[in-house]
């Protein structure tokens, strides 16, 4: 039984780490139609950030946490106006093969400009353990799973209640009449990209936080997929849930039946979950006119 | 007098060749390609090798998403399907290896039917992401079956002996890789003209138009689902003979983005363009380095120390540059600069 709320808890808190960079994709998907193949590099360039701030400048939360969302609002800013901006109008297919150029080539930025090596993000904070009713808890897993459930709440009163946040839907609804109406689309996507590298950010800075940074760290972006899949791409808060659900998949599946099945769990899950439904949980259907 | 490329009947439409000039180009062209192992070293000879067999995995690739516009994320995983396939029926259960080409065709085109059957339902994007998780589901089940696939630790594979001809040397298994890379473009050249293709093509242009008009959407989509693994499990053999050992790490995820970017570089739904963009894609590294030892001996330096990082980042930049200034590929390219031979001193 131990075990199992063992697994169950720190199942949340990947599974919370998966459902922040799972909101990055719905957030630009929502407002731009687009899946960005290149979240998990995104991601892993701002946790990387947070590592040079707090090995060269302070090792202050507060300093590391601003200046990793500042650089995450760059990076998103810098990506969409240089390379996203230009293929506005182009097909789904050549823009979403631009995300995966984009990918390629942050991933070997990465590699070129930090070393090869795994670091341990350090700012004295996240690896204290809490002892709940007999079982360790880091505080870092506390404290991500609680940012998650923070920042959905956040996103919902967003999306439901600020006029930017109703601009963002009538981009994603319609992109044409919500130009017709004097909505402007680019300024959205900007939001969007900057909006989405900074949830993603945060997904990865509290990753590197509980365990190492590595080149492979990129891979978050993959496994964070079946969690937007599973919650609908278009589905914001329904990524962030998709995200628990797989963080508990998985790890139930690597504790009973063995690590390699952990590895595929989340992938094999929204395999079967397409079936039944194509467009995700909390995705909305689309009705395709003729 | 003939100012353009007209057509003037249904004929010439589904013709294979343009004009007859092309036969003799192509002859050619392929004399030369027989010539060259004996003329080149044997560093440009692996090129070529490299090159005839990721020609084969893309136009494998081209049927699935060039011609009938189904985005496969995942076509590594039938590579590496076809490839263990090869490998366990020839090393260890020492089958003739054209048992094992074939088996290196059957058993991914198998596999193709378990991932094309969500395709029915899904759509673009969601698709895309089915074939990924595929591809990793492919590399955990073949680690988890040891006692057929040996596992982490691979299997080594033999360059094959085929009707009595060894392939063993350079030039024999370059003759090995030609014979099927050719096979491959005049098969894949011939289903695009056939009812096949049309219904293909009508699928990616349109497919519910297509659906009205009466092609079966399920058998469609299955039917290119297999024959791209197919083609594309044959490439893996190949690959694994190439790299004489066969194992997960051989087959990247990278391997599956560098197909499609060959796709876009060359021009989506040609085979023109899927040679092209091989031929682009395989030798852009090398010719990167040549630029840059050209510079200065100190670029050469840092060149060979962060090779593999300037080599990806430059697949990245190629992708983006062609999808932003050359949607069409090398073959649009192509056919601009024979429109401005024709025309020229006018502009159509």
């Amino acid at each position: 039984m131990q075990y199992l709320i063992q697994l169950l808890i720190s199942g949340l808190a990947i599974g919370a780490i998966y459902g922040l960079i799972a909101m990055g994709f719905a957030v630009i998907y929502k407002s731009t139609g687009l899946v960005n193949f290149a979240q998990g590099e995104m991601t892993m360039i701002t946790a990387y950030i947070a590592w040079t701030i707090s090995t060269t400048v302070s090792g202050n939360v507060f300093v590391v946490a601003i200046g990793a969302i500042l650089a995450a609002v760059l990076l998103g800013l810098v990506i969409e106006r240089l390379v996203m901006r230009p293929m506005l109008g182009e097909p789904v297919f050549a823009t979403v093969m631009v995300t995966i150029g984009l990918a390629v080539i942050l991933r070997s930025a990465i590699n070129f400009i930090w070393d090869a090596y795994p670091h341990g993000l350090d700012i004295s904070m996240g690896r204290g353990i809490v002892h709940l009713g007999g079982i360790g808890v880091r505080t870092g897993q506390i404290a991500v799973i609680v940012t998650l459930l923070a920042l959905l709440a956040a996103i919902w009163a967003f999306f439901r209640y600020s006029k930017v946040g109703v601009a963002m839907r009538a981009v994603a609804a319609d992109d044409r009449t919500a130009l017709l109406m004097g909505i402007s689309a680019t300024r959205v996507h900007a939001l969007a990209w900057a909006a989405s590298s900074v949830i993603a950010g945060i997904g990865g800075v509290f990753f590197a936080l509980s365990y190492d940074l590595s080149p492979a760290m990129f891979q978050l972006g993959l496994k964070a997929f079946p969690a937007t899949i599973l919650g609908g791409l278009d589905a914001v808060l329904g990524s962030g849930l998709g995200g628990l659900l797989i963080g508990i998949t998985e790890n139930l599946a690597g504790g009973y039946l063995g690590s390699g099945m952990k590895e595929v769990a989340g992938f094999a899950m929204i395999i079967v979950v397409l079936m039944v439904r194509p467009f995700g949980i909390f995705g909305e259907r689309d009705i395709e006119r003729v | 007098m003939r100012t353009g490329d007209y057509k003037q009947s249904y004929g010439e439409l589904v013709a294979l060749v343009d004009s007859p000039p092309v036969w003799l180009w192509s002859a050619v062209l392929l004399l030369a390609l027989i010539a060259a192992p004996y003329l080149l070293n044997s560093y440009a000879v692996s090129f070529l090798m490299i090159i005839l067999i990721t020609v084969t995995g893309a136009l494998g690739l081209n049927i699935l998403t060039g011609y009938t516009g189904l985005i496969s994320l995942g076509h590594v995983g039938f590579l590496v399907t076809g490839a263990y396939a090869y490998a366990v029926l020839v090393s260890k259960y020492h089958m003739p290896p054209l048992v094992g080409f074939l088996g290196a065709g059957v058993v991914p085109a198998l596999a193709s039917l378990i991932v094309g059957a969500p395709s029915l339902r899904l759509k673009g994007l969601y698709l895309a992401i089915t074939t990924l998780a595929f591809s990793f589901i492919i590399n955990t089940v073949i680690l988890e079956m040891r006692w057929l696939t040996n596992g982490a630790r691979g299997i080594q594979v033999q360059r094959p002996e085929i009707l009595g001809i060894n392939f063993d040397s350079d030039a024999a298994f370059t003759y090995l890789c030609l014979a099927f890379a050719s096979l491959t473009l005049f098969a894949t050249l011939n289903i695009r003209r056939s009812r096949v293709g049309r219904a293909f093509v009508a699928i990616r242009d349109n497919d519910t138009a297509a659906r009205v008009m009466g092609i079966n959407l399920h058998a469609y989509k299955l039917f290119a689902f297999v024959t791209s693994a197919f083609i594309t499990g044959i490439a893996g053999a190949l690959y694994g003979i190439y790299l004489s050992f066969v194992s997960v790490e051989g087959f990247p995820f990278l391997l599956s983005i560098e197909a499609l970017a060959i796709l876009i570089v060359g021009g989506l739904g040609s085979a023109l363009g899927a040679v092209l963009g091989t031929i682009l894609i395989v030798l852009l590294p090398e010719a990167t380095r040549l630029v840059f030892s050209l510079f200065s001996a100190h670029m050469d330096a840092t060149f060979t120390t962060g090779a593999q990082e300037l080599k990806s980042m430059l697949y990245g930049l190629v992708i983006i540059l062609f999808l932003r200034f050359q949607p069409r590929g090398l073959v649009g390219a192509w056919h601009d600069i024979k429109r401005t031979w024709v025309h020229w001193p006018l502009r159509y």
